[in-house]
């Protein structure tokens, strides 16, 4: 069967994940200072009480669960796109029984698994240390809010591995990762979508880069029928675009690629 | 008074060199610089809306407080990555046996060391700090002295956390890890009020962590000027310093050579 080879990829990926868990160890410092931080910061805002519907638990909640979605996406695959097609490698891995696409996107996600465990629990230990557990919070919707976040994650994934292939036309595409970057970061990741000035939801509602945290987390947090019927279809048609496009970048790119030497 | 002399010289010469390299790859020198100046400017809005939402201060600070911090905290950064780069591979180098180059050279191996790399991006930082100081400081003369005063002290101050902590690969081996902490603790602690931390975390901003010397007091000198509090961050900041470039040196003599054979162009 063919996934069968993709899934081997994955369990090799996440086995090598396991055997250099040290590696994590940093990663794990740097998750726990930015919690830190920004619950001090959040809970100088919130001395005035409520904010944007949101409250101060949730919001450190909140938090925990978009830092978890972006700390366990962590793979590299921008760079290593960019890296593969600069120094032209991308060609010894062109005639491998497998596509290449997927077999990135398999490598990554048995280290994508490892890390989100690790950072899964550690978010949960800070998140009940600093303000506790949510109150009447519904453990039995927290499959359909984890749901959301590997729709987020496979968006995630395969916007930045697009970005990556633009490596096959552009010299230097950093510009492009950084504004990618921060346009996450500003949409959802540090600021929930409901803080936002009215216009620029309107704007964010038609874009990609909230569904990658925002919508996650706001339904782990906050979980309604409604909310889940307003977003996961959106998110499911993003991830679809988002792979059609890693598809055609590396399809489009592959074909003008002139390696020499050996 | 001539030892001091002949360092600042060393480090002029190398970086009038280290540039004329940066601008033989002029498109990617200005994308990086782009790249790390937006990448700064984002953090912009996002506390402009934590003020909408507050409506006035956070951790006893407004929203032009926080755009002195953040300036200065770039301003520093890209100052002492344009001109000490090196600080952050200072435990690869000790670890690859790649020191040996700089012990070889007639002249101070730690200078020497840090000096003989710049980063591109951090010329964004650097430039982006003085555009943002500008547009939210306006033309107040004790808030641009103070800012280039903090410039000056806090980028050494950030270099020396870095060296101190890379410094420990000599004790223990690799410190990479420290090292990487030591920069991320430092700039998030520097980035954000110090009002919003409160017992055992601000006496680490007084300390080891001196984030508090590097922008928070530079701050309260430009709000309300204080002479004896001016003295107390230049003492600081020196002491720090010297400390780390002892503490280096009496690392180093516990280096070994690996015998390798690199070239250096």
């Amino acid at each position: 069967m063919k996934i069968k080879k993709y899934l081997t990829v994955v369990r090799i990926s996440f086995q090598n994940a396991f055997v250099y868990r040290s590696n994590a160890l940093g990663g794990l410092v740097f998750y726990a200072l930015f919690i830190f931080v920004f619950f001090n910061l959040w809970r100088a805002i919130y001395q005035s009480g409520e904010a944007a519907g949101y409250s101060l638990n949730q919001i450190i909640w909140y938090l925990c669960m978009t830092e978890l979605i972006v700390f366990g996406c962590k793979t590299g695959i921008f760079s290593e796109m960019n890296e593969d097609v600069k120094s032209g490698s991308i060609a010894y891995q062109l005639n491998r029984p497998y596509h290449y696409v997927f077999y990135q996107f398999s490598n990554a996600l048995g280290t994508m698994f490892f890390n989100l465990i690790i950072y899964g629990v550690l978010a949960v230990v800070l998140g009940l240390i600093m303000v506790g557990p949510l109150p009447d919070y519904k453990l039995s919707m927290l499959p359909f809010g984890l749901f959301s976040g590997m729709l987020g994650i496979l968006i995630n994934f395969f916007l930045m591995m697009t970005l990556g292939f633009t490596a096959f036309k552009l010299e230097d595409n950093l510009a492009f990762f950084l504004i990618y970057q921060k346009l996450v970061f500003m949409l959802g990741m540090f600021i929930p979508v409901e803080f936002l000035p009215k216009w620029l939801q309107n704007v964010a509602v038609w874009l990609p880069f909230s569904y990658i945290a925002w919508a996650p987390a706001k339904l782990i947090v906050d979980f309604s029928w409604e909310l889940f019927w307003r977003v996961v279809p959106v998110q499911v048609c993003w991830a679809f675009i988002a792979i059609i496009l890693a598809i055609f970048m590396y399809s489009y790119g592959v074909r003008s690629l002139q390696a020499h030497g050996g | 008074m001539s030892q001091v002399k002949n360092v600042l010289k060393l480090i002029g010469l190398y970086f009038k060199v280290n540039l004329a390299s940066a601008l033989e790859y002029r498109s990617g020198f200005l994308i990086q610089a782009f790249g790390m100046a937006l990448s700064n400017g984002t953090f912009v809005f996002f506390w402009w809306v934590a003020f909408t939402q507050t409506g006035g201060r956070i951790g006893g600070y407004d929203f032009n407080d926080v755009m002195f911090i953040w300036a200065l905290t770039s301003t520093a950064f890209g100052a002492s990555h344009i001109l000490f780069a090196n600080m952050n591979r200072i435990t690869r180098l000790i670890v690859s046996g790649e020191l040996d180059t700089y012990l070889l050279q007639p002249k101070d191996v730690l200078i020497s060391l840090l000096c003989s790399k710049t980063s591109l991006s951090a010329w964004g930082a650097f430039s982006y700090g003085f555009v943002l100081i500008a547009l939210t400081q306006g033309r107040s003369p004790m808030a641009w002295l103070m800012f280039l005063t903090g410039v000056i002290t806090g980028g050494l101050l950030m270099t020396a956390i870095c060296v101190t902590a890379h410094t420990f690969t000599f004790y223990f081996g690799d410190a990479s890890l420290m090292g990487n902490m030591a920069q991320e603790f430092i700039i998030n602690f520097c980035n954000y009020p110090e009002g919003i931390y409160k017992g055992f975390v601000r006496v680490l901003l007084l300390s080891i962590i001196p984030a508090s010397f590097i922008v928070h007091i530079p701050l309260k000198l430009a709000r309300s000027f204080n002479a004896t509090l001016l003295l107390a961050l230049l003492a600081f900041s020196f002491m720090y310093c010297l400390l780390a470039y002892k503490f280096f040196y009496r690392g180093l003599k516990r280096y070994e050579s690996g015998n390798l054979i690199i070239t250096r162009l």
